[in-house]
């Protein structure tokens, strides 16, 4: 039995094929979010990826920033929701989930059964997200998935502090002028990013495993501020940013399943 | 439609339309209107006088005009009023009643952008000493005073005491309704349940007391049916715009009980017995607690929000966090831990009325009714 | 007893700041009280009851100024405290947090350990004062009920109507007497009106030489660079009612005048220009702020900061020193803001204004437009904004503060030289 997961966020679009609640034969991520033709072409790789067609499916849920605009979706649940259904299937041990993802940043405490304990978000501003290290790598002139290379060669981190992506900026411009190697001004960036993060994973509870999802997640650099931060092992989810599509899938599952009882 | 169907209606209307209100009063009674800005004004001396009280809450705005008087870290109510005070949509009021109990009213206080004069007054803050009381029915002698000046009436003692008694009236009415609704949440949702507390701020009030009286009335004589989502209680500023009412809504959320600046907070105590009228006034404010504009060094607020829960059956409480708000936000960490300590959920939101897309809202909300 | 008459102004003020801090952990070990108070509270009660103070918005502004207010920020922000809040507010909770901790543990947290800040004891009572702002009660009440200790408040209503009227007056020196009473409950002993006199009396000496000092950036050029003042201000704030302020204020003011004599002035023949700073330091900044001004040969000799603290009232008189503390500027009407900001302009003999928009401060911050409007149309003086925050570092861009004072600057030389602004 085929179930599928549909995540549509504001910069990437994500789609799960499940087999029988377990075996993942397609996971796709295309970098373009709700709004635009991604959702459309991710859906479509799927299916082409897993050899299969949209009636194959039993059930498909839809989740993320443009849950409700998924014509083929029969419901849609909350990301949150769906990223704890997610990692918990992948890391059983998971107790709290950081998700950074392109325009918001999230904490999920899990309970022992990977339900929703409790939960807090940043979503109204750039600042510690992916958006933020977008502007950064720009700036830095250093693409994004280098920037835990330079981070491990930084001597001593710069200070990159402010809380607004404008003017972190300019500060990093600034510092630019200044001669200071960029090793250190990105190592200095992802402590910014990993401070936004840390501060909602506090107000949660900080309790191992901690697990990290969410496009961010793949630059190391992120992940190691954030573990040094927190004083703890931080786990990168595999293939951190299906996640959400992944526990929507399950979702769907559990309720093809629970439905056929 | 029901009577049920036809009052709500005539109140939404009416919470929907200020303006059309103040127009039909006009025409009523000949008498103007004077604007009352948050929060805990004497709106009682102005309906004594004659004229409507009519609230002012901002709205629903994108700002231009204002950002060159304010920058973007007032709240949302203040930019909005402040645009609204610069597109003349105030200049209609005979006057304004301003009252000061945080920083951000104490600045716009001083720089009304409209053309109508401007009534300000203080509350006190050390508000259990009987000096307080003293000091605040001076500020409001003063306020009458001045009323009597601008609108050339004269506003008696004996007047006074009866608009007491008939606000007093509208606050037993609106308790209970409160009461009522949170059995009939399919019948009044939470936008519903709005409007008609709403409704209050631009009617003369022994008509939204015999209003929402029947409303009442309506309401008892039907069965209550089983309710199978889930019941909180909101506290904070206000909870707007209609959008995030709808979301509570449509996650099937009910809201049983709320602690608003802008609803029950203005009429859950009444205003005290008595012969002098202004002292009367003034020691209501003594008497209220639980708000974060009414200074309190013990802090009830939590405590007093652990009692509503367990009273209405609550499953949980949503935190309306008006966005720059300080006085709300120096509360939360407080509130929320003992809501912690005591096992109690909470969802926090985002109020600003300036939002125009709320899919953030939609996610947290879902996300929680998923939660719980 | 280290002997202080040989210090500098300088010295004095290093000497006694700490003197302070080292009086408050002293009077925590042998068991006696220390008192957390608003800056512009009425000092003169606890004073009188023996009572060790602590400042939190002098000690939240030390910490800013060391660089150190990220760490405790984010302890602020993980408790849940919004970051469009005080900063003051915040550094300050943030900090008392990881106090409390130390307390409750045992263990003093990393952040602790490496904070820059002067080690302060935990209140056994708190006193706040609206006066500068309505943000100081809501974050005392925190203080209050995070320690579970009393705190005492004394409630200067906004004064919408100049000039300040009796029945106000007689609502604050009400409060006056209930600070007494509950203090003489929280100390144990009865109030001493006779010692209350005498710190009344030294009040009034220390302000007297406060205003002194001010007094001096009149003249032009300047003796007195007024970034100095917001240095010893530390002194007004912690130490008015005893002689600390007054013996180190008379010293440099005295240290001011001969230099004034000898023709010795702040910026060494370099002054060009002279501003009014209005608002508070950033503190997190403070060496750029100044330097960039510096550079421009621009000296401030104008702030409303001196006038803060000039808490003049007749000794013995409840209703004078209720009106000391009510009339505050930023606690009065726009009117009477404009006014004093008016004399501290023209005193200064200023040829522009710096308006501070601070982030952390809505009180400060929301007038600007209006006051710097109506200001420019009395003198004719140019002005520039920028946006700041006393002791975030994250709310500053030192590239933007540059921009402003350069074309600040720009316009004062266009003015002196009769060119038009408009």
């Amino acid at each position: 039995m085929f179930t599928m997961g549909i995540d549509i966020g504001s910069s990437s679009s994500k789609v799960v094929i499940l087999e029988d609640g377990v075996n993942i034969i397609a996971g796709e991520v295309i970098q373009i979010g709700t709004g635009s033709t991604g959702p459309k072409r991710v859906l479509n790789e799927a299916l082409s990826k897993a050899g299969l067609k949209l009636e194959d499916m039993a059930k498909i849920i839809a989740t993320g920033y443009g849950r409700s605009s998924v014509e083929e979706a029969h419901k849609q649940i909350s990301e949150i929701s769906c990223q704890a259904k997610g990692v918990f299937f992948l890391v059983p041990s998971a107790k709290l989930i950081i998700d950074i993802g392109g325009q918001d940043v999230k904490a999920i405490r899990l309970d022992s059964k990977g339900g929703v304990k409790q939960f807090f978000m940043n979503d109204k501003c750039a600042a510690g997200t992916g958006r933020f290290l977008d502007v950064m790598s720009r700036v830095l002139e250093v693409n994004l998935d280098e920037m835990a290379e330079y981070d491990a060669r930084a001597t001593e981190p710069a200070t990159v502090s402010s809380t607004c992506t404008v003017f972190a900026e300019s500060e990093v411009i600034s510092q630019l002028s200044n001669g200071v190697a960029k090793e250190n001004i990105i190592a200095g960036v992802h402590q910014s990013v990993a401070s936004k993060a840390c501060g909602l994973a506090y107000r949660c509870g900080v309790e191992e495993d901690i697990v990290m999802c969410g496009g961010v997640a793949k630059d190391l650099g992120v992940v190691r501020a954030i573990s040094k931060e927190l004083k703890k092992p931080v786990i990168v989810a595999p293939n951190p940013q299906i996640t959400a599509a992944l526990g929507a899938a399950i979702f769907a599952f559990e309720e093809v399943r629970g439905a056929n009882k | 439609m029901s009577r049920i169907e036809t009052i709500i209606s005539e109140l939404s209307s009416i919470s929907n339309n200020p303006r059309k209100a103040m127009e039909d009063y006009k025409k009523e009674t000949g008498k103007g209107s004077v604007g009352v800005m948050p929060y805990y004004a004497p709106e009682e001396i102005i309906h004594a006088a004659g004229f409507l009280p009519v609230g002012i809450w901002g709205g629903q705005k994108s700002i231009s005009k204002a950002r060159a008087y304010l920058p973007p870290f007032a709240c949302s109510i203040m930019q909005s009023v402040m645009e609204m005070q610069l597109e003349g949509v105030y200049d209609d009021l005979e006057a304004v009643l301003f009252p000061v109990p945080c920083d951000t009213l104490k600045c716009l206080s001083q720089k009304w952008k409209g053309t109508s004069p401007v009534i300000v007054f203080t509350h006190p803050q050390n508000r259990k000493l009987e000096a307080a009381n003293k000091f605040l029915a001076e500020e409001y002698r003063l306020v009458r005073e001045k009323l009597e000046t601008i609108l050339n009436v004269k506003i008696t003692d004996e007047a006074l005491n009866q608009s007491i008694e008939t606000y007093n009236e509208n606050r037993k009415v609106m308790r209970e309704f409160t009461d009522l609704a949170a059995n009939y949440p399919q019948i009044i949702d939470p936008r519903i349940r709005h409007a008609i507390i709403k409704a209050r701020f631009f009617m003369e009030k022994s008509k939204h007391t015999a209003m929402v009286k029947e409303l009442n009335s309506e309401l008892k004589s039907l069965p209550v049916e089983a309710f199978t989502g889930k019941k909180v209680v909101l506290t904070g500023i206000m909870a707007e715009p209609n959008e995030v009412l709808d979301i509570l809504k449509d996650n099937g959320f009910a809201v049983v009980a709320d602690d608003l600046a802008q609803e029950s907070r203005l009429f859950r105590n009444d205003v005290p017995s008595g012969t002098d009228p202004l002292y009367r006034l003034a020691k209501w404010w003594q008497e209220f607690d639980g708000c974060s504009l009414a200074t309190d060094a013990k802090k009830s607020r939590g405590p007093m929000l652990m009692e509503m829960v367990k009273g209405s059956k609550a499953d949980a409480v949503v935190v309306c966090m008006m966005k720059f708000c300080d006085p709300e936000e120096f509360d939360y960490p407080i509130y929320y831990r003992q809501f912690e300590e005591a096992g109690i959920k909470s969802l926090f939101i985002e109020i600003d009325l300036e939002t125009t897309s709320f899919e953030q809202t939609k996610t947290r909300v879902q996300s929680f009714s998923e939660m719980l | 007893m280290t002997d202080t008459t040989a210090m500098s102004a300088k010295e004095l003020l290093g000497f006694y700041q700490e003197e302070l801090y080292e009086e408050a952990r002293r009077a925590k070990k042998e068991g006696k009280l220390v008192c957390w108070s608003a800056s512009v509270a009425p000092s003169e009660f606890c004073v009188a009851m023996d009572v060790a103070m602590i400042y939190p918005e002098t000690h939240a502004a030390g910490i800013g100024a060391r660089k150190g207010a990220l760490d405790v920020l984010e302890v602020a922000d993980e408790k849940g405290y919004n970051v469009d809040t005080c900063s003051y507010a915040r550094v300050n909770l943030g900090y008392m947090e990881l106090l409390k901790q130390e307390a409750l543990t045992g263990i003093t947290p990393e952040k602790l350990e490496k904070s820059p800040a002067a080690r302060i004891p935990l209140p056994d009572f708190v006193i706040t004062c609206n006066n500068i702002c309505n943000t100081l009660l809501k974050w005392y009440e925190n203080l209050a009920v995070e320690l579970n200790i009393p705190c005492i408040i004394i409630d200067v209503p906004f004064n919408h109507t100049m000039p300040i009227p009796q029945y106000a007056k007689d609502y604050i020196a009400e409060q006056f007497k209930e600070a007494i009473t509950q203090l003489e409950e929280i100390c144990g002993k009865k109030f001493d009106y006779d010692k209350f006199l005498k710190v009344q009396e030294q009040t009034q000496r220390s302000v007297a030489q406060w205003n002194r000092i001010a007094a001096l950036s009149s003249h032009k050029p300047s003796p007195l660079n007024g970034f100095d003042l917001f240095n010893y201000m530390a002194l007004i704030v912690c130490a008015r009612s005893k002689d600390y302020a007054e013996i180190t204020f008379k010293k440099f003011a005295d240290e001011l005048e001969e230099n004034l004599n000898k023709g010795i002035f702040a910026f060494k023949g370099n002054e060009q220009k002279r501003v009014t700073w209005e608002g508070i330091a950033v503190w997190p900044h403070l060496g750029h702020t100044f330097k960039g001004l510096k550079n421009l040969g621009n000296i401030m000799t104008g702030s409303a900061y001196p006038g803060l603290w000039n808490v003049s009232y007749t000794p013995g008189d409840m209703s004078s020193m209720a009106e000391a503390y009510t009339r505050i500027y930023i606690n009065t009407c726009l009117d009477n803001k404009v006014k004093v900001l008016s004399d501290v302009i023209s005193g200064g003999k200023c040829d522009g204004v710096i308006y501070h928009q601070n982030r952390s401060c809505k009180l400060m911050s929301f007038l600007n437009v209006e006051t710097a409007d109506i200001l420019q149309k009395e003198n004719g003086l140019p002005y520039v904004s920028f946006d700041g925050d006393q002791t975030d570092p994250r709310n500053f861009s030192p590239a933007q503060f540059d921009t402003r004072i350069q074309a600040l600057d720009e316009m004062m030389k266009q003015n002196k030289e009769g060119v038009s602004n408009e």
